[in-house]
């Protein structure tokens, strides 16, 4: 009903291969990109620079893993690292003197290709060793920070993103960092959508789904899985970029030790794999949920409702999170985005079950 | 069944939800501070204690009768150690008014140090967050409040010399955790090893320092006159237990704030008797202040937690970073009169001048340009049930500091 197609009659080819052939569909991205783009009217100053904010930056770098994990099958439990690359790089180029739109590539570029130095690891491994080697690249970027200080930014490992501006609008304005990163995220998301639907992507797919097959028919692994890292690093970069001029301000090895990948690869799985409202969805889950639990509870307690001791209730939000992703992936274990998949699909032919799909 | 589980989700996702966003309807008649931890990821050892050392000494002072007439309200709440959710929680008591904030967690405080400057409240980072921050012209808003990190590697070393009549050709091991944090003390360390001509090699270990063993062998065959050792929690047993191993004489270990009487206990209390520290806030029950806390907030059973761990050094570090900030208030509401903001309270902690706490605490004194406090401390040393203070509250070489903290500070200027 919701998803009506009856009288959706695409007559051109140009209409079937939309991003959203179903109207339902477009109507919904419409009207939740003019909520975002309107968000500052609406949202108070706490709510946006404090939930959507980092929700958009997450979701944005969740969508670039979702590149390398959900399309081309690679794992990566290093990626904070790559994020801290282009966090780290976009702030020495700005201090240099560089004007931020090119630091913003410059980071992506640095990023790209010392991710694609650990990809490379690819080539010759996968699964769980990947996983390892991804490991060895946080470890040794963080290493590489801490004892740096010329990265680091000196005894306190503490760097401020310096006085910058994107296009006449400086980052010292709340409503710039809120739009950059909002632009940001859309972009992405474009980006993703479309890239599935590319040679490009075809390609990933296919070597995800088997290497050797893919050889076999022509898709160099060697190339697109040296590919897909750089890509996925050069946005990922870019993303940590965002992340430190628009959110942080101000970076520290610690925001983007092991615990920030381990969380992206939370995003990218709960959300599920290789979906892009997906990714929207678990960094919603993985970044807001504890920060929403952790309120509620401490409000019961304020309003006299819950009576534990301060210890137990700062633990208590941990158990409840821990038991929703379990409950969440024991109800669906494709991730959230099937979730909300089945309910289109029931949607899609309310109220008339028993026809077909 | 599979509908109403999806539909009781559903609804209890609104309900959390619409309780997050149920702003706090209370009236401004309290001073609120934002004292907020990080309980449940890297700094549990320290949080619980300190958090309830912060609880209690407030509901003194609201027992009492306030300052003014002024009551205090705590607000705390778990961070988890994380910048993405201590910035949300410092906004959220921002709009709730909150003046005053803690989050005693250096990644937190580290973002929260560019917010704080705009917004003009307070943040208090007593024995975490940036050492430059001590610099009162560049930082107006932001107050260690105690002897930095710098200071306390200053002071053990101030220590050596005057107990061994001088530092020259002495070898000094500096073993620390491998984090910015282990790190932090080197310049200071080498400038002195420099000034004094000693002897300084860093040892580190990774974090989170569980397993120390290899570096200890390399720390036995350098042969050091004396250790510091730089890291927290856990890591300093383990450090503690490996040196005693190693056949490391314990009275030439010298540690920094982080080592308390539980952790000599898990150690085993004789096992490394003569162990020193560097400690900025005296432990233990016996003083006028704790003893009023026992009195009028344990009796009346108001206390935050369990009373056995009054007294306990975290708990007593908690305390003193309130006396601090409600003396600072006071100041604040004698001179200027309520309802008080982030401005009249960072006007009222620069005119704390020789805070007398009856030796509590070493004298404070926050001026606009110094928000150390002075920078003073003191060497204690565990005898087998407790720490019993080797020296006097004293600063040491408070030029070398403060030569490295305005270097920094100029750092961080320019890039504002």
């Amino acid at each position: 009903m919701f998803y009506r197609l009856s009288g959706v009659h695409h007559t051109r080819y140009e209409d079937t291969r939309r991003l959203w052939p179903i109207p339902a569909d477009r109507r919904l991205v419409a009207v939740l990109f003019l909520l975002a783009l309107s968000a500052p009217l609406w949202l108070s100053e706490l709510y946006l620079q404090n939930y959507l904010l980092p929700w958009l930056i997450w979701s944005a770098a969740t969508l670039s893993l979702t590149l390398l994990m959900g399309v081309a099958g690679q794992l990566h439990f290093g990626y904070a690292a790559v994020m801290a690359i282009g966090a780290y790089s976009a702030i020495h180029l700005v201090r240099l003197g560089v004007p931020f739109e090119l630091a913003f590539i410059g980071a992506g570029l640095v990023a790209a290709v010392i991710g694609c130095l650990f990809g490379a690891a690819a080539l010759r491994v996968k699964g769980l060793y990947l996983v390892m080697a991804t490991l060895a690249m946080q470890y040794l970027v963080d290493w590489v920070i801490v004892n740096v200080p010329a990265i680091s930014g000196g005894a306190h490992a503490t760097l401020q993103a310096p006085e910058a501006r994107v296009l006449f609008f400086s980052f010292a304005d709340g409503l710039t960092r809120y739009y950059f990163a909002f632009f940001w995220a859309v972009f992405m998301t474009l980006f993703l959508l479309n890239t599935k639907r590319t040679s490009f992507g075809r390609a990933l797919v296919a070597i995800r789904d088997k290497d050797y097959a893919a050889s076999v028919i022509g898709v160099s692994p060697f190339r697109y899985k040296l590919l897909a890292f750089f890509s996925s690093s050069f946005f990922g970069g870019m993303s940590g970029a965002v992340l430190a001029f628009c959110f942080y301000r101000a970076v520290t090895p610690e925001q983007f030790g092991f615990n920030v990948s381990t969380q992206l690869v939370a995003m990218v799985l709960v959300g599920g794999l290789g979906s892009v409202i997906g990714a929207y969805l678990g960094a919603a889950f993985v970044l807001l949920t504890p920060m929403i639990l952790s309120n509620g509870i401490a409000a019961l307690s304020d309003a006299g409702w819950l009576s534990v001791s301060a210890n137990l209730l700062a633990h208590l939000p941990l158990m409840i999170y821990g038991a929703l992703i379990i409950g969440f992936l024991l109800a669906e274990p494709l991730g959230l985005a099937k979730i909300y998949d089945n309910m289109r699909n029931y949607f899609l032919v309310w109220p008339f079950k028993h026809s077909r799909r | 069944m599979k509908k109403t589980f999806k539909k009781g989700m559903i609804g209890a996702l609104f309900a959390t939800a619409a309780l997050a966003a149920a702003p706090a309807l209370q009236a401004q008649e309290t001073v609120k501070f934002g004292l907020f931890h990080d309980f449940t990821k890297v700094y549990t050892f320290v949080a619980d204690e300190f958090s309830q050392g912060q609880r209690d000494y407030l509901t003194l002072i609201n027992e009492e009768g306030g300052i003014k007439g002024q009551k205090f309200e705590a607000i705390v709440r778990d961070h988890g150690n994380e910048p993405q959710r201590g910035l949300e929680l410092y906004n959220r008591a921002r709009e709730e008014g909150a003046i005053y904030f803690m989050f005693l967690s250096t990644p937190v405080a580290n973002a929260v140090v560019p917010r704080a400057l705009q917004d003009k409240v307070v943040l208090g980072t007593p024995l975490h967050g940036r050492g430059d921050a001590m610099v009162g012209e560049t930082f107006p808003y932001v107050f260690p409040m105690m002897a930095s990190y710098w200071s306390q590697a200053a002071r053990l070393l101030k220590y050596v010399e005057d107990t061994q009549g001088g530092l020259k050709g002495k070898k000094i091991a500096h073993v620390h955790i491998d984090t910015p944090f282990g790190r932090e003390p080197l310049p200071i360390l080498e400038k002195l090893a420099q000034q004094k001509s000693f002897e300084l090699r860093a040892f580190a270990y990774p974090s989170p320092g569980n397993e120390q063993s290899a570096v200890w062998s390399d720390v036995r065959r350098y042969r050091p006159d004396y250790v510091l050792i730089w890291g927290a929690g856990n890591s300093q047993m383990v450090s503690v237990r490996e040196a005693v191993r190693n056949g490391i004489d314990p009275s030439k270990i010298l540690s920094v704030v982080w080592l308390t009487e539980t952790d000599m206990k898990n150690i085993g209390e004789s096992t490394a008797i003569g162990v020193k520290r560097v400690e900025v806030v005296q432990p233990g029950r016996d003083h006028p202040i704790i003893q009023r806390i026992l009195d009028k907030v344990y009796k009346a059973g108001k206390g935050a937690g369990p009373e056995a761990r009054v007294g306990n050094t975290y708990y007593n570090y908690g305390v003193a970073d309130m006396v601090i900030a409600t003396e600072g208030a006071k100041l604040a509401l004698e001179k200027f009169g309520p309802p008080l903001t982030g401005e009249k309270l960072k006007a009222g902690m620069e005119m704390i001048r020789d805070l007398d706490t009856k030796g509590f605490m070493p004298p404070v004194t926050i001026t606009p340009q110094d928000h150390q406090g002075g920078g003073q401390a003191r060497v204690s040393q565990w005898d087998g049930k407790a720490w019993v203070p080797v020296s006097d509250w004293a600063a040491a070489y408070q030029d070398v500091v403060w030569e490295e903290a305005r270097a920094s500070a100029a750092k961080f200027s320019q890039a504002k």
